[in-house]
């Protein structure tokens, strides 16, 4: 009974965390200005946190660059079952401008399963939002929490 | 004692919060935005040029030989595009414009990454050689 009221709860507030591999800091923006006063995702209960540790979504941005590849599997794997892992922007998609550079390897789906990817250089905040919501639902189902 | 601000602080006691409550009330996007392409294959004549301004390399062109004629298919993955406009400004036929859709969300279920279209492009009938003209007027 407790145990249910604690899953229900954790949809609740979902606490995402932010794995910069390589990005030119335009999506980190549009991620800061969602959690300011006018986007205000914590309406949903989402808060940014500091450590990996504590984190259910976590969001990356950046084509993966080959010096940041490793930590950025090193703070994922940090990430506590289950979680459910964003891509924000063209970036992490498809490498965008970066694809065929030599400090660049591959897309993120080649190296962890992305569950929700957001399109946009940068994505407009609002998209950010709606892919947030579908992350939540994705959160949702991996808890079996109706 | 002065309080320089209480102009400012009583006044924003009665006034509504700044916060856009999003996904419930729908949002008003500048003039001029760029968003996901829109792709008329009506107008587009298949030169390319589109693919080679692209620095993203985001758009792809395949050509098949069907018995009406070249079936060309453009295909724009909005997934790598940068939304820079340069396919639309450089279009002779402007059959490419950039809309004002920003939610492009792709999951496992969903994909509205890809924007496709195709075209049946009928080539002009090959201009007779002199030879072939010289043995049509002997018989």
């Amino acid at each position: 009974m407790l145990d249910k009221i604690i899953e229900k709860s954790r949809i609740k507030s979902p606490w995402i965390y932010h794995v910069n591999a390589g990005s030119c800091n335009g999506c980190d923006i549009e991620l800061i200005a969602l959690l300011g006063p006018r986007f205000d995702v914590e309406r949903f209960g989402v808060k940014l946190t500091g450590t990996p540790k504590h984190a259910d979504i976590v969001f990356v941005t950046g084509p993966v660059t080959a010096q940041t590849k490793d930590r950025m599997l090193r703070v994922i794997s940090q990430v506590p079952d289950p979680k459910v892992i964003v891509s924000l922007g063209s970036c992490p998609m498809s490498c965008n401008v970066f694809k065929g550079s030599y400090s660049v390897v591959g897309p993120l789906d080649k190296w962890v399963p992305v569950d929700v990817s957001i399109g946009g250089c940068p994505p407009k905040p609002e998209a950010m939002i709606d892919g947030l919501i579908k992350a939540l639902d994705i959160l949702k189902e991996k808890r079996g929490v109706k | 004692m002065k309080f320089p601000y209480i102009k400012e602080a009583v006044g924003n006691i009665f006034k509504n919060p700044v916060t856009e409550k999003y996904p419930f009330k729908k949002v008003e996007l500048p003039e001029g935005f760029r968003g996901k392409i829109e792709f008329d294959e009506t107008k587009c004549i298949g030169c390319g040029i589109c693919i080679k301004v692209c620095a993203a390399s985001a758009i792809t062109k395949t050509v098949e030989t069907t018995r009406e004629g070249r079936k060309i298919c453009m295909e724009f993955n909005m997934g790598s595009c940068t939304f820079c406009s340069f396919c639309s400004d450089f279009c002779p036929k402007s059959a490419i414009h950039l809309s004002n859709e920003y939610s492009m969300i792709k999951t496992a279920d969903e994909n509205n990454m890809i924007v496709k279209g195709s075209f049946i492009n009928i080539l002009p009938p090959k201009p007779q050689t002199a030879a072939a003209k010289a043995g049509e007027k002997k018989e």
